[in-house]
């Protein structure tokens, strides 16, 4: 497990609870709640990078690459999807979809670490 | 659960025809997250290890598709789409029952996992979870 895979844990978790606490005090989704979940966004653009960067240095992904970049690129797409999808309607539940995204992307990361050594 | 929503306030009866409202809205967004798994899982053991155990791998594609349809028809109003609902969920059901107890009474018929090997414990039991919450949300917003 590597920074980026521990930058996932500890953003995804801190949004995950974040917005579990919001949802279960019946709030909407709010500026906390909705930029912790793009501060995990931040996250997987940095992995991204990194992962561009260090490809393009010499670096050999140990298991299969495109493995590797299909979960980056569903990673990506799923903080983007579920803030669009919560702000549509904004009760409670829509911050438990934003909840559920931190967890997701941390899973994910831990499988793409898997993949990458 | 008031107080906050903004939307629909002046119609609340006519509006019953819809799932995705409210908790619905949770519902949907995981189905989309297993709709989207399921599809990448099937697709990669398709393309790479097909011929190794074509039947889990022709399940898990099964799986997938009764993922895309369920989020779909749960995302969409009206009678239809409830009753398309309804049928993908009780299949889910029904698959993730079958499966996972063929899976662990004869392992060997299952050397492959799919999302419905074990009743889902790879993904943390979520998939025996889904259907039955999904058919509680169905029963509450049952077309009148």
């Amino acid at each position: 497990m590597d920074g980026y895979f521990y930058a996932l844990l500890i953003v995804g978790l801190v949004s995950t609870i974040l917005c579990l606490v919001a949802g279960l005090m019946k709030k909407a989704p709010n500026d906390p709640t909705i930029y912790s979940v793009l501060a995990v966004e931040v996250v997987l653009l940095v992995y991204l990078v990194g992962s561009i960067v260090r490809v393009a240095l010499g670096e050999q992904i140990a298991g299969e690459p495109w493995e590797f970049w299909g979960y980056m690129l569903t990673a990506l797409i799923i903080p983007l999807g579920a803030v669009y999808w919560a702000i549509l309607e904004r009760t409670r539940w829509s911050n438990f979809v934003l909840a559920a995204v931190g967890v997701t992307v941390l899973v994910m990361g831990a499988r793409m670490n898997q993949i990458w050594y | 659960m008031t107080g906050t929503e903004t939307n629909s306030a002046g119609q609340q009866p006519k509006q019953k025809d819809t799932r995705n409202t409210g908790p619905g809205r949770l519902l949907i967004a995981v189905y989309a997250v297993f709709a989207l798994s399921a599809t990448a899982r099937a697709g990669y053991q398709i393309a790479t290890k097909f011929a190794e155990a074509p039947l889990a791998h022709i399940l898990s594609a099964f799986a997938a598709v009764v993922y895309i349809i369920a989020t779909v028809s749960l995302a969409k109003p009206g009678r239809t789409w409830f009753k398309v609902s309804l049928a993908a969920v009780l299949t889910e059901l029904v698959g993730v029952l079958v499966v996972g107890a063929i899976s662990l009474f004869d392992p060997v018929a299952f050397p492959h996992d799919t999302v419905w090997s074990l009743f889902g414990r790879g993904y943390g039991f979520v998939p025996l979870l889904l259907p039955i919450l999904g058919l509680l949300w169905l029963n509450k917003r049952r077309p009148s």
